[in-house]
């Protein structure tokens, strides 16, 4: 079963077409890869799929709702999160308060309950605090949680941001280029961890890289976007020996 | 070297001293140390400002130069002192020479009197006087710089013994009973309690005027809590914030005078639909405007501030709003059948709102909706992507902060028995935010500290009367240089709990326990 598809998206700006027609088949539960050299489309692809992009065509399709024309907030709590290539937490706020703003969609109490103190908003209080502290565990970033985030170093708010996102309890994982600054070590750290989210947490990851070689060991499936467009999709195998995308990677002749 | 720095020095030196004798502070100075330690002329404070110029000119040369010796020191002091004391020198001639042709200077400069010439030249002859004063500042800026000079060498000594300069905070927790009272949340408390209860009897002593006073930096303390909401947590830029003080004071005005509409409302009716009409302004002001962002949301509410005021005072609306003449005989809270409508009664009455201001604004702070508003600040579009509708967090944000100001504005102007359009001047926005911006932006003590330097301080120094204004301006630039963060900034909110270790591994659900060894 199919939690995410995407049928014939495309986005324009201007005159430039960003993502063109662009289908995806993401199966539940999967680890599927979007990759493409830089300018290919891939973030302006999680744009649209995020919200804040209106494609001007195509259909997004989320475990059988349509996503085109909801807020980014109304798609983040159908159980949407997401992370940034260039990392982006609230500076100024601990590492705690950040994840207890990812979990803004899952909680309820508004101006009365904190006004007025309300049993039923001091029990969420506490509950989502419980939580905040199981994901600082979970990303082992215990003992930094009163830290505010941009006092963090960089590998340890790349993790607060991937708790911050887990904190919302997503379905489906946006990961922009996770691996951006990391040295060869540290990736194959993240990847494995990036498995490990999705085999505990039961989840759909969609990960977005420029480097081949990255998603390679963890991806089910690969598609690869050049200019906008996707030219091939498959198990990773299949796709780093199609002509096509070593085209696309090397530049014509090379093939 | 020394002397580069010094000849440097001295130029800023002297242009700081002849701007303010040319603006007359000299004579504030001796009028302050007359009027504060009794001090029997004027004089002796009009050269304690020369000496100390001279004094700061000489250490600043030598806070400037890189390589110390104390030949370079003298030679620093004395060029400093010599480039200030032969310009300042030349300016009092030039001045005395011309008021001694018989112009009057004050149709140029208003505080060039004879008199404050006179405290300069001490009734010499132009030239003898400008050596004078020239002398004067020679020596001290000499004295200056071997002053600095030698602190340095002591700092410095103690450093090569390995001793850590202290801050003052510092300092202050190594006294035991400090450390322990600001260590124990019950000493605290009763800390706190002392203070409530010194507020609370404090109307009993200080008399009308600074029971006024006190009221009045009380308002501005919601004024500024309201806008910290706006500014501080939700990051809105809100330059027209006067506008829901000002509907807060007409709603209360116009419900309860008897002109023009005759409602003659009771206060207390008038106070709620005051803050409840204020907050529904933030709200329709809100849905255009907050869809701009930083500096065009600050000129469109800018605009929108103006706009209220400048209703308020139109000739159309004059049947309504009484116009340019404002509204008169504003009322005034009754209790039990008895007028509280004066300082003593407003003063708690003022209290008792900046206490519900307080409790309101912690308990958002570290709330769900706080939190939203904090996020949208640092970073709109990941708040968004987070699952917060920005648009409704800003309107709540806005109308929050309106709240506030409509209760001060209904309190201000049942307290003044009236209320027109000079009261809503853009100049209240202004003050506000600066008091926010001062205290710490985001912090409540900050906010509290702010309203009393901005609103109290200028009162505690009445003598300053035309300076205060340049007073506060050279604050506000000194401010942003040397503390950006403001006077008493928000702190961090301390939420992780530590764990005992082995007790967490004993309690902790198997799966966490395996999840732990397997990373």
């Amino acid at each position: 079963m199919n939690i995410l598809e995407l049928h014939g998206v495309t986005k324009q700006f201007g005159g430039l077409v960003a993502v063109s027609a662009v289908d995806l088949e993401v199966p539940q539960g999967s680890i599927f890869s979007v990759i493409g050299p830089n300018g290919a489309g891939k973030t302006t692809l999680f744009n649209c799929i995020s919200g804040f992009y209106r494609p001007e065509a195509g259909r997004i399709i989320f475990d059988g709702v349509s996503l085109v024309g909801l807020r980014p907030d109304q798609i983040a709590a159908l159980g949407i999160a997401r992370t940034y290539q260039n990392i982006r937490l609230f500076g100024r706020m601990t590492a705690i308060e950040n994840i207890l703003v990812g979990q803004h969609s899952r909680l309820k109490s508004g101006l009365a309950g904190a006004l007025f103190r309300l049993p039923r908003t001091r029990r969420e209080e506490q509950e989502a605090l419980d939580k905040a502290h199981q994901l600082l565990d979970f990303v082992g970033l215990s003992g930094y949680g009163d830290m505010f985030a941009h006092n963090l170093p960089y590998g340890q708010q790349r993790r607060l941001e991937l708790a911050r996102a887990l904190a919302s309890e997503p379905r489906l994982l946006l990961l922009d280029e996770p691996a951006a600054g990391m040295n060869p070590r540290e990736t194959e750290e993240l990847m494995a961890f990036i498995r490990r989210i999705r085999d505990e947490l039961h989840l759909t990851i969609l990960l977005i890289e420029h480097d081949m070689r990255v998603v390679m060991g963890i991806s089910d499936i690969v598609a690869v976007l050049d200019f906008g467009e996707k030219i091939c999709e498959g198990t990773p195998q299949e796709v780093r020996c199609n002509p096509r995308v070593i085209e696309a990677y090397l530049g014509k002749g090379v093939a | 070297m020394g002397l580069r720095t010094g000849i440097r020095t001295g130029l800023i030196a002297a242009i700081v001293t002849i701007f303010l004798i040319l603006i007359g502070v000299h004579m504030l100075m001796g009028r302050l140390l007359q009027s504060w330690f009794y001090v029997p002329a004027h004089w002796p404070g009009v050269w304690l400002m020369v000496v100390l110029l001279g004094l700061w000119a000489g250490s600043r040369a030598v806070g400037q130069m890189k390589a110390r010796s104390w030949g370079n020191t003298l030679l620093a002091g004395a060029s400093a002192g010599i480039i200030q004391g032969a310009l300042v020198g030349a300016a009092l001639y030039l001045l005395a020479s011309i008021t001694q042709a018989g112009v009057d200077l004050r149709a140029w400069l208003t505080q060039m009197s004879q008199e404050s010439i006179a405290a300069l030249t001490l009734g010499l002859a132009p030239l003898p006087a400008a050596g004078f004063i020239g002398g004067v500042l020679l020596v001290s800026a000499v004295a200056g710089a071997a002053w600095r000079e030698w602190r340095l060498r002591v700092h410095a000594a103690r450093l090569a013994r390995g001793e850590r300069t202290v801050s003052l905070r510092e300092r202050l927790l190594e006294i035991p009973a400090v450390a322990q009272v600001s260590s124990n949340p019950l000493s605290r408390r009763v800390l706190m309690g002392v203070f409530m209860v010194l507020l609370l009897i404090a109307p009993f002593f200080l008399g009308q005027y600074w029971n006024y006073n006190l009221g009045t930096v009380g308002i501005y303390v919601i004024l500024g809590l309201g806008l910290n909401i706006v500014v501080g947590m939700a990051g809105l830029l809100d330059l027209g914030y006067v506008a829901f003080f000002a509907v807060g004071a007409y709603t209360m005005a116009l419900l309860t005078a008897p002109q023009p509409h005759h409602i003659q409302m009771s206060f207390w009716l008038a106070l709620p639909i005051g803050v409840l009409l204020a907050a529904i302004a933030g709200i329709l002001l809100g849905i255009p405007v907050l869809r701009m962002r930083g500096d065009y949301l600050a000129i469109v509410t800018l605009g929108f501030g103006e706009i209220i005021r400048i209703l308020s005072k139109s000739d159309v609306l004059t049947g309504f709003t009484g116009g340019p003449r404002g509204v008169r005989n504003v009322g005034h809270p009754v209790l039990f059948g008895k007028d509280i409508g004066n300082e003593f009664y407003f003063f708690y009455f003022i209290l008792i709102g900046v206490i519900l201001a307080i409790i309101i604004t912690r308990r958002l702070e570290h709330s769900r909706v706080g939190r939203a508003w904090r996020a949208m600040r640092e970073d709109e579009k990941v708040a968004q992507a987070m699952g917060i509708y920005t648009l409704k967090y800003k309107l709540m944000a806005f109308a929050m902060g309106a709240a506030m100001a409509g209760f001060s504005g209904a309190i201000f102007a049942s307290r003044n028995s009236f209320t027109g359009p000079e009261d809503f001047v853009l100049l209240v926005s202004i003050n506000v935010l600066a008091l926010v911006i001062v205290g710490g932006m985001g912090s409540i003590p900050g906010v509290i500290l702010g309203a009393f330097v901005l609103k109290g301080l200028p009162e505690i120094l009445r003598e300053l009367e035309d300076y205060r204004v340049l007073v506060f301006g050279a604050l506000l630039v000194v401010m942003m240089i040397v503390r950006p963060q403001g006077l008493w900034p928000a702190s961090r909110p301390q939420l992780e709990r530590p764990r005992p270790e082995e007790e967490a591994l004993e309690e902790a659900p198997a799966e966490l326990v395996e999840g732990e060894v397997g990373s």
